[in-house]
């Protein structure tokens, strides 16, 4: 605070003191009205910026399919979209809301299972008896098909589970969780071991979940008419297009005050409680979108790898997630896809030469420690604070005279234009 | 009466393979409030190492026991120095970083060692069986029940009663004040990483006569651990062999009825249900916030 | 006289078997501006944390406006209307000044309804008004991390005014402010009383002058004396609770 504003600062408090509590004696509101606008249009810009910037990363994406036909490329970039997918749902949980979920593939498994066993259903006829069963329950001597199978005969209810149950699951362990008030690495190692424990159980379930070797041989995904062919552009544009759309629903979700007071738990979990917000319950709803998108990412992998596999639920994808989060940037939303896209990619390119296919791993978990050690922000937040840099070299930028009230540093204009 | 015994060494034998397990993560957890995810790792390198010993240079275990300790210990120092000196003062990220180095341990065995399963043998003074009470246990679990309680009282005495454990405990209480009376926090915390480090080694070296050795085997062990010291509370070691007398019990009771897989996952659920009303564990002190 | 808005009755709490408050018993009215003072580890700070809920108590009950508050959850406590400043101040450093404020206008806690507020709307004005009072009007867009201490402590004061809560309990507003600023809240508070009830904890006896129009002194857990700032300083016990921490002015 300068000294100027010090000596000022009893007439100050008098004056302004009486405005703000007897709004009706402010005289010139109109010019502050005015002021607010211009200083909002400010974060307004940045926003705008951003939409752009998804916008135009999304639109590339969509296009991929008028420059490429190679169908097994166009399969490959579509399964690198899924985990872009992924990258998304866990910088929201992670990123905004501190909630470190090492787990995160736990709901992606959920997610191409519920996919996975109404494909499944589609191959096997509506009957009851043995021969409407599918292969490997007959393999296992099962019956008659499990009353949790059963519904998956309706395409409708099989989409529907593969986003609300991850959302429901991650809805109870959260509300055990943060109604707890557990945090931190608590939390953080609480979903992890809850991953393993699914993944185990399913693959000790074997009778109903095809146990270690998942479900395999599905029929093909369709809606509306249009059958998704893993190999066709149809099953890529399902996925970018599912991508644009939870990109910019995770976007709009953190430009809401809802992500603003989810950030602002994150900094400071105790001052947002006494506010008066329940913070624990925040925390459940960011948890369980988080959980839905993964669901949905779940779903589309199955489609796209035409099987669910327990590995899905694996402790490796969950690491590669937080990867791909850390090296992308966990407080950005493209970010973090982003880091997803070039990590899988280059680790797309490099497995096809023997040498790295074994160090590959290696490789990642080098990068990993250095990138927490080195750019705890990732590559979004370097860019950020590179662009941050530029821009404070930069004189202010010369606008229309009215609106030389942006924050310049410890600029006093304002009291200049009364 | 003999199933009665039995059921009750299983679940001491069950308890004290956690207790083992535990111990090591527990301590670091509690002095440095680092969760170390490669802690898993590390049992699973003890492991590895007890085989690479036996198949090598043909050592029994319980010869390899002590360089199989000193190995790891040495390891653990090196991480510390490393890696987790930098991150003290932002615990999600020391996860992250371990999580890492868990990571290329495990390819690094892939890559060396191959990932098929590796078999070590058990102490032949120890692989017959034991009498007690009508029912029969194996020789060897009883000497890991047995070991793990020696393990744990060496390490509650050196916390309780050396000049080492009085530091310890006083940089745990508050590491600034303690810093100021001429504590060497950062030595501390490296010896202490270093002895959880090697505590994980023995646990590793212990159990794998009793399961394959595989480079995946670290990841169950590391949520069991951490299971121990959710339940337990990371203010005692106290808790922490509480909690893995009750885990052990109660995962062989309910495995008596159904099997490995469900005890676990039921004895996850209760974890999580028990955390929502006594979040801070189960043998922890009410303080002043 | 109004009738009294916050009644502390009897209330205990101990921590491992310290009793760190005993059988204290508080009565503030509405619009009263009381101070609360005493030696170090008297319990001042317990005493406000029982009563935003930040800590549970062990026996005894808290009224406020009538009804008891000591069982509801922190957050239930402060839609009553019980607002707290912390003794360290605590803002959310990542974020703007602006939305920093955006957040402590929190007459609205749902998650869904706040999911489709977007930008400041209604609240522009009252979030310009506050950034005003306090000085911040040209720090808006800095994120709270960038302020200086005394910047910090006024922001959070002026997240508590945006909160709007009965309410207000300050736990040592002054602590590394300049003479400057500290008189600067002394005259907020002054302006304050009436239309908020405050609570404020404070070590700086000239503040307290300033602005108290009733001290309660603490020791040791109890309620040691009451009055105005004449009485308190003319008392024999609160002087010889203060002996040894260096006279009532030095505490």
């Amino acid at each position: 605070m300068s000294n100027q504003g010090n000596n000022r600062v009893p007439e100050q408090i008098q004056e302004k003191g009486i405005a703000v509590f007897r709004p009706e004696l402010r005289e010139n509101k109109e010019l502050e009205r005015f002021r607010v606008s211009v200083k909002n249009g400010n974060a307004l810009a940045r926003t705008k910026t951003e939409i752009a910037l998804y916008a135009a990363v999304c639109l590339a994406i969509l296009l991929v399919p008028v420059f490429l036909q190679d169908a097994f490329l166009l399969n490959k970039y579509a399964r690198y979209l899924v985990f872009g997918m992924l990258a998304v749902s866990l910088s929201l949980s992670w990123g905004y809301a501190g909630i470190l979920n090492l787990g995160q593939a736990m709901t992606f498994g959920i997610g191409s299972y519920c996919m996975a066993m109404m494909l499944k259903l589609k191959t096997v006829p509506v009957h009851t008896g043995a021969d409407g069963l599918p292969d490997f329950m007959v393999w296992n001597n099962v019956t008659e098909l499990p009353w949790f199978w059963t519904p998956f005969y309706s395409p409708l209810f099989g989409v529907l589970a593969g986003i609300l149950l991850p959302a429901c699951v991650a809805a109870l362990l959260g509300w055990f969780v943060f109604k707890g008030r557990v945090t931190g690495v608590y939390a953080a190692i609480i979903t992890l071991a809850a991953m393993v424990v699914v993944q185990l159980v399913i693959i000790d379930q074997q009778a109903f979940t095809g146990g270690f070797n998942g479900i395999t041989d599905l029929g093909q995904f369709d809606i509306a008419g249009i059958t998704f062919d893993a190999y066709g552009s149809s099953s890529y544009y399902l996925v970018a297009i599912c991508l644009t759309v939870t990109l910019f629903l995770a976007l709009a979700i953190t430009k809401s005050k809802t992500g603003l007071i989810v950030q602002a738990i994150r900094d400071e979990e105790d001052r947002v409680r006494f506010f008066g917000y329940d913070v624990a319950l925040y925390k459940i709803f960011i948890f369980s979108v988080s959980a839905a998108i993964a669901g949905l990412a779940g779903m589309l992998y199955t489609i796209v790898m035409e099987f669910a596999s327990p590995t899905f639920l694996g402790v490796p994808l969950s690491l590669s997630v937080v990867i791909w989060v850390a090296v992308g940037g966990r407080q950005s939303l493209l970010g973090a896809m982003l880091g997803a896209l070039i990590v899988t990619g280059v680790q797309g390119a490099l497995s096809e030469s023997e040498t790295f296919l074994d160090t590959w791993t290696l490789i990642m978990g080098l990068l990993f420690v250095l990138v927490v050690l080195f750019l705890p922000q990732g590559i979004a937040g370097a860019f950020a604070s590179l662009a941050r840099r530029f821009e404070r070299q930069r004189p202010a930028p010369a606008r229309k005279p009215v609106q030389h009230t942006e924050p310049v540093p410890n600029g006093r204009e304002i009291e200049s234009t009364r | 009466m003999e199933i009665f015994v039995s059921q009750i060494m299983t679940g001491l034998s069950i308890g004290s393979i956690l207790l083992l397990v535990a111990l090591g993560l527990a301590i670091i957890y509690g002095v440095t409030g680092v969760i170390n995810l490669a802690h898993g790792e590390f049992v699973m390198l003890g492991a590895y190492a007890a085989w690479f010993l036996q198949t090598q240079f043909g050592l029994g275990l319980l010869a390899s026991l002590v360089p199989i300790f000193l190995l790891l210990a040495l390891f653990g120092w090196l991480i510390e120095a490393l890696v987790i000196r930098h991150l003290y003062d932002r615990p999600l990220d020391t996860i992250l970083a371990t999580w890492g180095i868990g990571v290329m341990a495990q390819q690094a065995i892939r890559l060396t060692a191959g990932g098929e399963l590796r078999y070590v043998q058990m102490p032949k003074s120890l692989s017959q069986s034991v009498n007690i009470l009508g029912a029969t246990d194996s020789a060897y679990r009883l000497f890991i029940l047995f070991l793990s309680l020696g393990l744990f009282a060496l390490t509650w005495g050196i916390y309780r009663y050396t000049s080492f454990g009085l530091k310890l405990r006083a940089i745990t209480q508050n590491r600034a004040v303690a810093s100021s009376f001429g504590i060497n926090a950062g030595r501390l915390y490296r010896t202490t990483f270093a002895y959880g480090a090697g505590m994980a080694g023995l646990a590793g070296a212990l159990v794998s006569p009793l399961k394959s050795v595989s480079p995946e085997m670290g990841t169950t062990y590391v949520v069991d651990a951490f299971m121990v010291v959710v339940l337990g509370g990371t203010q005692s070691l106290m808790g922490t062999l509480a909690s893995s007398g009750i885990l052990g019990e109660l995962s062989g009771y309910l495995a008596f009825y159904s099997n490995d897989t469900i005890a676990k996952a039921l004895v996850l659920l209760a974890i999580v249900v028990l955390i929502r009303f006594r979040p801070q564990g189960l043998f922890t002190a009410r303080v002043r916030a | 006289m109004q009738a009294d808005q916050l009644i502390v009755e009897n209330v205990s709490v101990s921590f491992s078997g310290f009793r760190a408050v005993s059988d204290l018993c508080l009565k503030v009215r509405a619009g009263e501006l009381r101070c609360l003072i005493g030696p170090n580890g008297a319990g001042k700070t317990t005493a406000l944390d029982l009563i935003c809920g930040k800590t549970r108590l062990s026996g005894g009950e808290i009224l406020f406006k009538g009804k008891p508050i000591h069982r509801l959850s922190e957050h239930a406590i402060a839609r009553a209307g019980i607002g707290r400043k912390f003794q360290v101040p605590s803002v959310f450093r990542a974020l703007s000044v602006r939305d920093n404020l955006h957040i402590g206008h929190s007459k609205q806690p749902g998650v869904l309804a706040n999911l489709a507020t977007f930008g400041q709307g209604s609240d522009t004005e009252d979030i310009e008004r506050l950034a005003e009072l306090v000085g911040l009007e040209d720090e808006l867009d800095t994120p709270a991390a960038h302020l200086s201490h005394g910047q910090t402590q006024w922001l959070e004061i002026a997240l508590i005014l945006a909160q709007d809560p009965s309410l207000i309990l300050m736990d040592e507003p002054t602590a590394g402010m300049t003479a400057q600023e500290t008189k600067k809240t002394a005259q907020l508070f002054n302006r304050l009383g009436g239309r908020h009830t405050l609570i404020v904890v404070e070590h700086d006896m000239g503040f307290v002058r300033d602005i108290a129009q009733t001290i309660s002194v603490m020791h040791q857990g109890k309620l040691l004396a009451e009055g105005s700032i004449t009485d308190i300083e003319s008392n024999q016990a609160v002087r010889d609770a203060y002996l040894g921490s260096g006279g009532i002015g030095h505490a």
